[in-house]
């Protein structure tokens, strides 16, 4: 068995499915691992697989083409993902669409085999990662700092900066904002009237990010109290909000 | 009645937003459009909820009044004329203030805004088109909005304040017309039913305008709603739901709502509920009117005259399947999209995908449960290739007995209504909430 050992990253895994695919062991042959991630196995070997965005690309532009814009959605968005597992199953799911004894047909289709253990896996994750990025959508919260910028810290479990950037740019396009996820350690940023990009391992200025612009104070207060008063006494239910709204949320949110 | 001139943000904030919680829409849904890159703000279809009130309800929209001053005297209603509440109005700048400023920190997807009467229907009217006018030209904002139009108001009002709104919604308060005679004095059936025709129509007409001419201004694209309040008036589920079914099919509305009473004042015409409101009564009629919209359901399939209301113990969709057993089991291999639709445990996701992952063979048990489908519930209702799960007897007893049991456990898989944004398939169907269960029954 060889296994190949990829950075946690989309590029990382898809220069991974490259390198197995382009090695001609045979896939039964290689495993796809996240580098960081891994338990070693007895009696295998190991290829470090260098992330290469060229490789990675035209990974990416035969999925599309041959499979679909649906299909590679869920890849890419599985790719994301905190499980480990991730690597070897998208291979896997590669190989099954991109083979080529398969129809154009047969790929566009593979994404609905629940019949397959790899599909199933990819097609879970996806809709997991999916979940928690529609999660940041509900519960990112900025506040002003004295720069005019706005700025949101969140702990996410998967990689879900690249999912909500164009969520927050469409809807913010005259904003500098910020949104700093500590778990992974990357930051999302956007200039007004500019694209947004993300900036992995780097973290926001510790100072910068707690100097609060004049009005921030009292905007949080109102919030606050509108939240409380929107609430009606007879129907109050705490379990009912606690599951719409996990403690691990709130915790990074101003009415939290 | 004197509103007072000095109050403070906060504290007008705290009333309005208090004087507004009992409407119950709280939606962003219904149209997807993006940013022109200019503005501020842009919409999701499926709609957003940013948080959660102590009630469990979805927090989306800064749900307000214009005010609260009212010259009508509902009696279900806190702000009815009689009563004696602190009053307060906001002006149309400082509602745009609001909205702007807890947008652009993501606290909210947009505004909703209604109000009491101030003076008169067409002088409310116009101050809430004068709001969203400037919120819209001057604060140039993109999101979602949510607009009350006020029975009464002239049309020409009602129409230029839709082609600022995302939704219009008129509430038809309580189900009957006789109902409404008897606790809306200054509100009739066919005053309601007016502004809600008038905005079908304009939508229809503008519709045909956005196909001739791409950038026509759009009229309340994201529809309108309205909402009934459910247990201050006797109907039954059967009348209530009809009523839905006919606002559905007869007007086109997008969504109606269900209020479960709350007792806000003291008066001879309401009834007591010494039990609160009726959540339970409600969570089943939201259950039920989810099957009118998504599954294909009439509510004469769901109800009778001689069966007006609903089970107590099992949700409407399992009901109707026990009455239905002829037509179980149903087999996963062949059955069409609809047929595994009607079945307990399948919801329209997980129906799709089923139909799917047939087309590369047959599927067994576990494929169902990675499709999504609730087996604890679905069991009953279906084979796989010509096989049950178990052997189990289809008889209406030995089902409900189990089913039963099933709903008063697992808690952990009780999602209601207002979560399903993303139309988590089946599972707002079956148990019911431990909290609704003690309120209700
Ligand atoms: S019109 Fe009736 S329901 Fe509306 S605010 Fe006035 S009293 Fe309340």
């Amino acid at each position: 068995m060889m296994i190949f050992q990829c950075e946690d990253s989309v590029d990382g895994i898809f220069t991974g499915v490259y390198d197995a695919w382009d090695s001609r062991i045979g896939h039964e042959a290689v495993a796809l691992r996240i580098r960081e991630k891994m338990d070693l196995e007895l009696f295998a070997k190991y290829r470090e697989v260098e992330t290469d965005t060229q490789k990675a690309a035209k990974v990416a532009r035969s999925v599309r083409s041959k499979m679909g814009q649906d299909a590679y959605r869920v890849i890419y968005q599985a790719a994301l993902s905190a499980n480990p597992e991730k690597a070897d199953s998208i291979y896997r799911v590669i190989v099954r669409g991109m083979s080529a004894n398969v129809t154009q047909y047969e790929a566009q289709n593979v994404i609905w085999n629940l019949q397959s253990r790899d599909v199933c896996r990819v097609f879970e994750l996806s809709r997991k990662v999916g979940n928690e990025a529609h999660r940041y959508f509900q519960f990112v919260r900025f506040r002003e700092l004295d720069s005019g910028v706005l700025f949101s810290e969140i702990q996410a479990e998967n990689q879900v900066l690249p999912l909500i950037g164009e969520h927050f740019s469409d809807r913010f396009p005259n904003e500098n904002f910020m949104i700093y996820d500590n778990g992974h350690n990357d930051c999302l940023i956007h200039g007004k009237q500019r694209p947004w990009f993300i900036l992995r391992d780097t973290c926001p200025d510790e100072a910068a990010k707690d100097q609060l612009a004049a009005r921030e104070e009292e905007m949080q207060e109102l919030w606050k109290g509108f939240c409380k008063s929107i609430s009606v006494e007879a129907r109050e239910n705490r379990g009912l909000q606690r599951q719409f709204w996990p403690l691990k949320f709130r915790r990074w949110m101003t009415e939290g | 009645m004197e509103i007072a001139k000095d109050m403070d943000l906060y504290q007008k904030l705290e009333i309005l937003s208090d004087a507004a919680k009992y409407d119950v829409a709280c939606t962003s849904s219904g149209i997807d459009r993006k940013g022109s890159g200019k503005g501020m703000g842009n919409c999701t279809a499926a709609g957003i909820c940013h948080s959660f009130s102590a009630d469990g309800r979805c927090i989306a929209l800064l749900k307000i009044l214009f005010t609260n001053e009212c010259v009508f005297d509902c009696k279900y209603c806190v702000n009815r004329s009689s009563n004696d509440v602190e009053r307060a109005a906001f002006t149309p700048e400082e509602v745009c203030r609001l909205t702007i400023e807890f947008y652009r920190r993501n606290y909210i997807e947009g505004l909703f805004l209604s109000s009491g009467i101030l003076k008169s229907p067409s002088y409310t009217m116009e101050l809430l088109y004068q709001t969203l006018y400037k919120l819209r030209y001057e604060y140039h904002f993109e999101g979602y909005i949510h607009v009350k139009a006020i029975p009464g108001a002239p049309q020409e009002l009602i129409e230029k304040t839709g082609f600022l709104a995302d939704r219009m919604s008129v509430n038809l308060e309580l189900p009957t017309a006789e109902s409404l005679r008897r606790l809306a004095p200054h509100k009739t059936r066919k005053k309601i039913l007016a502004p809600m025709r008038q905005v079908q129509l304009s939508r229809k007409e503008h519709k045909n305008e956005l196909m001739l001419f791409k950038n026509a201004p759009q009229f309340v694209p994201a529809g309108q709603s309205t909402q009934m309040i459910i247990g201050a008036t006797p109907e039954n589920d059967y009348q209530i739901l009809s009523v839905a079914e006919s606002l559905y099919q007869k007007f086109e509305l997008k969504r109606v709502f269900y209020s479960a009473f709350v007792q806000v004042n003291q008066d001879a015409e309401l009834p007591a509920l010494p039990g609160g409101p009726p959540l339970l009564r409600e969570h089943r009629l939201y259950q039920a009117d989810w099957l009118l919209r998504f599954y294909g359901f009439g509510a004469g399939e769901l109800l009778s005259e001689k069966r007006p209301n609903f089970n107590v113990f099992l949700d409407p969709k399992c009901d109707w399947a026990l009455s239905h057993l002829e037509q179980f089991p149903v087999e996963i291999n062949r059955a069409d999209y609809y047929t595994l639709l009607r079945v307990p445990g399948i919801g329209p996701k997980s129906a799709q995908r089923i139909v799917k992952a047939r087309r590369m063979g047959s599927l067994d048990f576990t494929d169902l449960k990675r499709a999504g489908v609730v087996l604890k519930r679905a069991v009953y209702f279906i084979t796989c290739n010509g096989r049950q799960m178990y052997p189990l007897k289809v008889e209406e007893d030995f089902i409900l007995r189990n089913l039963m049991y099933s709903q008063s456990r697992t808690p952990a898989e009780t999602v209601t209504y207002r979560q399903l944004s993303l139309f988590d398939d089946d599972r707002m169907f079956g148990e019911v909430p431990q909290q609704l269960l003690q309120a209700g029954v």
